[in-house]
């Protein structure tokens, strides 16, 4: 038995070190340096420890702004996100033409780089020669500042993020509606049951578990939003004054702008805090469940 | 079953070897000038050199460490690494400033190493000993490289900011380029009522307004705060916000450079870096223009910024900094600094290649260089050796947009900035 446990420490070694060397330790490291008044990185050395830092961050309404911006973000791209995926999902799965075409489109922003994408959107969301503006012309809207006008920063932002989220929602849906039974699908037809009650009674149950899962996964990567805003804002945070500022973004700027080591790291211990909050909230459900059917045993 | 036991061995030795030399690196060594200027028996060596050109400045300086490569006596060999653009080049050498794994030499601003000027090998020796010719380096630029106290680095890639403008319409208007804050209100003027068009953007908001300052005979900012809470610095930031607030100019928005704007016929004119003048187009079908280049105004002086990196020095080891300033010698001297500027739009570095025949010849059919001549003798480099300063450059820029966004009075506008940047000093 020892021995065999032995082994299997042994298989785990090379990763657990790994892990240790490269998200434990930066992790202690992180934390220790929040508390690190006007913290080096490069030499180690502070003026004491204390709360210095952390009472920097909350006065800094840049920080304010991050938080904000980032809870607005989570809350739009998320569950829009997942609905609009559920949906094409849906579709992609009914018999229509060139199925396989269809879904190699609507993964391939999945696999192109954020930063190519980000050039072309700025395109397409370009105030005075992009796409979008042309064909809202055609309506008589606009022209429309996206990406100039600092009132458009955080929507063309949600914008940009839901349709770069859709692939990956779009892709694990897909793989869960060929999982459900036909069987299910043969007897609701043969009740003459109408589509929209299919939809709602057998697939979105059925697809529960996968859509609690796409939506830890989005609201844990939505809170670490990055690249899509040095994308679309060509690596700044709005047009005029930071409008479309993250938390994560704030703590780059913080860390390699402006050599603020501590107060990165402080940054970066709420964000930590928050997603682990959010993380737990939404275990909750599972774990009640979990816990009613083990009584019930 | 053995195979596996075998993959799983050799990985673990393969990772524990890897962690082993990446700890080995930091080899603890001095940051000083070990025997500075004594060019005597330096041994083949291969120094790595990190930098931020793209494209033909890429290409020219590859060209130019070929013929290093080739020519030097020693067998030095120097390697380019391209570290994509200048933050990633800054964002990379504050991470290996860190880890103590600095490359042998590399381009850099002051303000990259603030946190770690300790780190980069003082070349006061290696000038006063091994430098025939210091003097002939533009004086702006020695000042630059003295500004922590000691010689941090040789100039290399300079540039200046310029007045690029539409001069088909300018003619058309019977406007000719703005010498002084008067003119510039008057083309502003013409140009908002003929052409419904901002005359004047600015590609860089901060630099804009520490060479306003300084044209009106007022300060900027150093390590103790802002200077310019004035008489003056009101009347600088007034004169700024009026021909914001009259639509004289306007903000870059989602361009990021004017460059695009006035290929378009978008805006009258723009100052930007004498570099930039490769992504301007004259030949759009329908919107073809003449381009017009000038220095930029002046008001009770003159004053036109100076951009551009330096070269700097991390190697810890002897041997390799006396190849590293062979290098440096090579690169800055005059026939180099010739070759690369009519290369890449950047300027000389020396007296000597300004007052060439070479130069010459080439500035007869460069208005840019011709312009960037005109403004040499009151060139300025921002003081960026202290704490806080690459902070202020972002803090003033956004700042200052969100004054002419919410079209601020003067007195508030001073007020902010004034404000924003003590704030960052504290």
């Amino acid at each position: 038995m020892k021995r065999k446990s032995f082994k299997g420490y042994a298989y785990l070694a090379p990763v657990l070190v790994i892990m240790l060397v490269f998200t434990a330790y930066p992790l202690v490291k992180a934390i220790f340096m929040s508390f690190c008044e006007n913290y080096s990185i490069i030499n180690g050395s502070h003026k004491g420890i204390n709360l210095e830092n952390y009472k920097d961050l909350f006065e800094d309404k840049l920080f304010i702004r991050a938080l904000g911006n980032t809870t607005l973000y989570v809350a739009f791209v998320v569950p829009l996100s997942v609905v609009i995926s559920l949906v094409i999902a849906n579709l992609l799965n009914s018999n229509i033409k060139f199925q396989g075409l269809f879904q190699t489109l609507y993964f391939l922003p999945y696999v192109t780089s954020v930063i190519a994408i980000g050039v072309v959107w700025r395109w397409i969301m370009n105030s005075n020669y992009g796409l979008l503006n042309y064909i809202l012309g055609f309506f008589g809207i606009g022209p429309i500042g996206w990406l100039s006008d600092p009132k458009y920063s955080m929507t063309s932002l949600i914008i940009f993020a839901v349709w770069k989220s859709l692939a990956f929602n779009i892709m694990i849906f897909l793989a869960a509606l060929q999982g459900i039974s036909p069987d299910l699908y043969a007897a609701a037809r043969v009740d003459a049951t109408p589509r929209l009650r299919v939809f709602f009674k057998i697939t979105v149950p059925a697809m529960m578990p996968i859509i609690a899962y796409a939506f830890i996964m989005g609201i844990i990567s939505a809170f670490k939003v990055y690249n899509e805003v040095f994308s679309l804002f060509n690596s700044k945070a709005g047009p005029v004054n930071n409008e479309a500022i993250t938390i994560v973004y704030y703590i780059y700027d913080q860390f390699y702008n402006n050599y603020k080591y501590g107060i990165a790291a402080a940054g970066s211990v709420v964000l930590f805090l928050l997603i682990m909050l959010f993380t737990m909230i939404q275990r909750l459900p599972g774990r009640i469940k979990a816990k009613k059917e083990a009584a019930q045993k | 079953m053995k195979t596996k036991k075998l993959m799983a061995l050799t990985m673990a030795a393969v990772m524990g070897a890897s962690l082993l030399t990446a700890c080995g690196g930091g080899d603890a060594g001095t940051t000083t000038a070990a025997a500075g200027g004594d060019e005597s028996g330096i041994q083949p060596v291969t120094i790595t050199f990190w930098h931020g050109m793209n494209n033909k400045q890429e290409q020219s300086l590859t060209e130019l460490t070929n013929k290093f490569n080739a020519e030097n006596e020693y067998g030095i060999t120097v390697e380019l690494v391209n570290q994509g653009s200048y933050s990633d080049l800054q964002t990379k050498l504050m991470a290996n400033a860190a880890a103590d794994t600095l490359p042998d030499m590399a381009q850099a601003y002051n303000n990259y190493f603030t946190d770690y000027v300790d780190k980069v090998v003082a070349l006061d020796d290696f000038v006063k000993n091994d430098y025939p010719d210091w003097d002939d380096i533009l004086e702006s630029y020695r000042t630059e490289n003295s500004e922590y106290g000691k010689i941090t680095g040789v100039p290399f890639n300079k540039s200046t900011y310029l007045f690029f403008y539409n001069k088909t319409m300018f003619d058309e208007l019977g406007l000719t380029a703005p010498k002084t804050w008067d003119d510039l209100k008057h083309i502003g003027e013409v140009i908002k009522e003929k052409k419904d068009l901002a005359a004047i953007g600015y590609d860089s908001m901060c630099d804009m307004l520490e060479a306003a300052l300084r044209q009106h005979g007022e300060q900027y900012v150093d390590e103790t705060g802002a200077l310019f809470n004035t008489a003056g610095g009101l009347e600088t930031v007034q004169f700024i916000m009026d021909l914001y607030n009259n639509g004289y100019a306007r903000l870059v928005g989602e361009d990021n450079y004017f460059s695009d704007s006035l290929s378009n016929g978008m805006i009258g004119g723009y100052v930007g870096s004498s570099t930039g003048v490769s992504y301007i187009s004259t030949d759009i079908p329908g919107k073809e223009f003449e381009l017009g280049v000038a220095p930029v105004v002046g008001d009770v002086k003159n004053a036109a910024y100076n951009a551009g990196t330096n070269l700097v020095m991390f190697s810890k080891d002897a041997n390799k900094q006396k190849a590293v300033w062979e290098y440096m010698k090579f690169i800055t001297s005059k026939e180099s600094t010739l070759k690369w500027a009519m290369d890449t739009g950047y300027l000389p570095i020396r007296t000597s290649a300004y007052e060439s025949d070479e130069w010459k010849n080439f500035m007869a059919q460069d208005i840019t260089a011709q312009a960037a001549y005109e403004q040499s003798p009151y060139g300025f480099v921002s003081k960026a050796s202290f704490t806080g300063s690459n902070e202020i450059r972002s803090v003033v820029s956004t700042t200052l947009n969100e004054l002419i966004t919410e079209k601020a009075d003067a007195q508030t506008a001073l007020d902010t900035l004034v404000a924003a940047i003590n704030d960052v000093l504290e």
